[in-house]
């Protein structure tokens, strides 16, 4: 990059053979910017991505309560990890609560959101009190979901017909339905406005052309809303999938992981063994069981999504 | 193509810098020393109570040449951050704790300075505490904290209009506690409130039944790595007994929802759909700020009841013994926190901490009993801490961290059918001692 192309008025038109003279040197290495460029991304990422994963790799071989120097054990974490019928049941809580989300929440807000894409009356109000679950944050709305779902003083107390006893918290099933529950309801705002942005963005002429086909509101839908979402529906799935393998505070505040170890899923099962029980290797381990994990699976949904050649569904338009 | 051949090198490159820090990173904390600024950091649990603790570092400061410099650390993160800092040029000199296991991988580690020279010096910093709360920062016969708050016993709280009502008194005995469950059942209401979601009210039941079958002595035996304790036939006879109370609808069936925590259990005692819940002193003032009539009017209080045939006395408490000071081993001024210490058996820190609802464990306590700002139930906890022969720490807090949630886990499960007495026992075995 010379002086003389940055200080050079684009002016088109008008080129001087200074200008062509650079221009000619750019496209000598074109699409592989000066490597400067990459630096302050490749340090933000080297301190604050790999650094830390490396540490916890090493920190997996070792056996540390946070007081005086760790101490190398070798596989010893590792072995008692992936022995651990704990962990194993905390990967399947995992993938279950993981595809819990996406099944509720995918349908919902692919619902909502062209919904809210349309002109009705009562829409933008509507769609404003919609969205606010999103402004709480996740520690909030499940101390109030908790609050909410107290078997003697909550909603199951007024309404025993549906809930029995209101024992929700008390057995797996439910206690992975509230769970579910709660971040369907924190999280589908968010994915609504992803779908609400994509639906406006698909042209009207597509829906005109299909009215004059005879084509109704339905076939309008599956056949011309569904197929112009599919790049948001991949973008939103991954930030579904990536949401759940990570839920923290949700079982933090609602279920400790009760009953029992029914809701440990392996982000809350990383903190208990380094946090609470002061087993650092350990957690360590968990955590990196988790990364490779959350790799595998996003490498797939690339994969079989054709994320990584997302291609435009306008072609033709 | 030359971007490509350089980037696995500079990500190597930066994967070695990140371990050599992380290692130099580790092997620094271990030659910490205290910083030294010519004052003792004293760093305590963040709550209402830091009022006492600021007027005797204030009053400590008036007379000494070594100021004292009080730390708070907020809210319940208070042992895990205690335990990043305690091993670093930022550690404290003094710090608070819950005693027992709490102090326990400290003492392991060698941080701690036993208090046993203090002592030498003066014996009062021993003779003037209760011995069954001094003792529980005893670690291998070794004194390591000073008693520095009020105690909290574990006791048999109710509602006497819903006991009226159902015309039953509170129960002396396990099987008066069990016809009294059958009664109160059969008049609707919940008999005993728990908050099983919260999981350490479930615990308390344990520790008083084992108490009681047993005596202090099988826990105490488990706790020093008897494990075969766990197995005896007291045990079995405890879990037996629990399991009969569960099965006969004591707690209702939605107990795991129900959380103390967030004042759901409290709320059912003090308006009458349930009639009894087991749970620290600190129930008293809980209830006075959550239902201040019922508090006044409605709330009664007695110890847990009696096990015929059992080993335990009927008069041993469990509990929260008390909060402690400890002190680091590499202090600089260890005069200065000697001349700290015995503050905490002053008569000005007694009346601080009767004056904000706190019942401390000194010797001299008794004489301000009636200063209090409710001196009957003063009275009844001081009499019966004073007078108990075994005063249990909390299982959770004797055990170290390490044991916690597992500890917390088996009793859940056992209570809620997941496991039975061979599960628990099993649970029980597997925790760790050190």
């Amino acid at each position: 990059m010379t002086t003389e192309t940055t200080s050079a008025p684009p002016a088109a038109g008008s080129r001087t053979p200074a200008r062509r003279r650079s221009e000619g040197s750019y496209t000598a290495h074109v699409g592989r910017p000066g490597f400067a460029w990459a630096v302050p991304a490749t340090l933000f990422f080297l301190i604050f991505a790999i650094a830390p994963l490396v540490m916890v790799a090493v920190l997996s071989f070792m056996s540390w309560n946070g007081l005086g120097s760790p101490r190398f054990v070798g596989m010893d974490n590792w072995s008692r990890v992936l022995d651990d019928p704990v962990m194993i049941k905390s990967i399947w809580l995992t993938l279950l609560v993981t595809v819990l989300g996406v099944a509720i929440q995918t349908p919902l807000s692919i619902l909502l959101g062209v919904w809210a894409a349309g002109q009705q009356r009562n829409r933008a109000v509507l769609s404003v009190i919609y969205f606010i679950p999103l402004l709480l944050s996740s520690t909030a709305v499940s101390v109030l979901w908790r609050a909410l779902l107290d078997p003697n003083f909550g909603i199951p107390a007024q309404a025993t017909w549906l809930f029995g006893d209101g024992n929700l918290f008390g057995k797996q099933a439910s206690a992975i339905g509230v769970l579910a529950f709660v971040s369907t309801w924190q999280f589908t705002p968010f994915h609504t406005l992803i779908y609400q942005g994509a639906a406006r963005a698909i042209p009207q002429v597509l829906y005109q052309a299909a009215e004059i086909d005879g084509a109704g509101r339905y076939r309008q839908f599956f056949h011309i809303t569904l197929p112009q979402l599919r790049n948001s529906v991949v973008t939103s799935m991954i930030l579904m999938i990536v949401g759940g393998l990570t839920t923290f505070e949700t079982v933090l505040i609602l279920t400790q992981g009760g009953p029992g170890t029914d809701t440990t899923i392996s982000a809350y099962y990383m903190y208990q063994k380094a946090f609470k029980s002061f087993d650092f290797g350990a957690g360590a381990a968990i955590a990196l069981v988790l990364v490779v994990a959350a790799t595998i699976i996003s490498l797939i949904v690339v994969r079989v999504s054709g994320y990584d050649k997302m291609r435009s569904s306008m072609e033709g338009l | 193509m030359k971007i490509r051949a350089r980037l696995p090198r500079l990500v190597a490159g930066g994967a070695t810098l990140a371990l050599a820090l992380s290692l130099s990173a580790c092997g620094s904390g271990t030659g910490g020393g205290s910083s030294d600024d010519g004052k003792i950091h004293v760093l305590v649990y963040g709550d209402a109570s830091n009022k006492v603790e600021k007027q005797i570092v204030a009053t400590f400061n008036k007379t000494s040449d070594v100021k004292a410099v009080l730390d708070t650390i907020p809210g319940a993160d208070y042992q895990q951050k205690l335990q990043t800092i305690i091993n670093t040029p930022q550690a404290p000199d003094v710090f608070f704790n819950w005693g027992g296991g709490s102090i326990q991988p400290f003492v392991k580690a060698d941080l701690l300075m036993p208090l046993d020279d203090f002592i030498k010096d003066d014996p009062a910093l021993k003779s003037n505490f209760l011995p069954s709360v001094f003792n529980s920062a005893v670690v291998d016969g070794k004194a390591y904290g000073i008693p520095m708050r009020g105690t909290q016993p574990v006791l048999l709280f109710n509602n006497g209009k819903v006991l009226d009502d159902a015309g039953v008194q509170p129960p002396k005995t396990w099987d008066e506690l069990l016809s009294t469950v059958k009664t109160l059942k059969g008049k609707g209401v919940t008999p005993i409130a728990l908050g099983g979601g919260d999981q350490w009210p479930t615990l308390m039941w344990f520790e008083y039944v084992y108490d009681r079958v047993a005596g202090p002595e099988l826990f105490e035996k488990a706790l020093g790595g008897d494990k075969s304790a766990w197995e005896s036939p007291e045990s079995k006879k405890a879990l037996s007994m629990l399991k009969e109370l569960v099965d006969a609808g004591a707690f209702g069936t939605n107990f795991d929802s129900v959380k103390y925590t967030n004042g759901a259990s409290p709320a059912l005692v003090a308006k009458g759909k349930a009639a009894f819940e087991l749970m620290g002193s600190w129930y008293y003032a809980q209830q006075q700020q959550d239902a201040k009539d019922f508090a006044a009017k409605g709330l009664g209080y007695t110890t847990f009841p009696a096990v015929s045939g059992g080993k335990g006395d009927q008069a041993d408490v469990v509990g929260n013994t008390n909060n402690f000071y400890s002190v680091l081993k590499k202090t600089k001024h260890p005069e200065a926190v000697e001349k700290f210490l015995k503050l905490m058996y002053s008569d000005e820190f007694v009346k601080a901490q009767m004056a904000i609802g706190n019942l401390p464990t000194t010797t001299n306590t008794e004489k301000f009993l009636d200063t209090s700002a409710s001196p009957a139930y003063s009275h009844f906890q001081y009499d019966l801490v004073k007078k108990a022969p075994s005063f249990q720490l909390s299982w959770d807090q004797a055990y170290p961290p390490s044991a916690i949630t597992p500890i917390h886990q088996a009793v859940q499960q056992f209570f809620n059918g997941q496991i039975d007495a061979d599960g628990f026992i099993k649970a029980m075995q597997a925790l760790p001692t050190e």
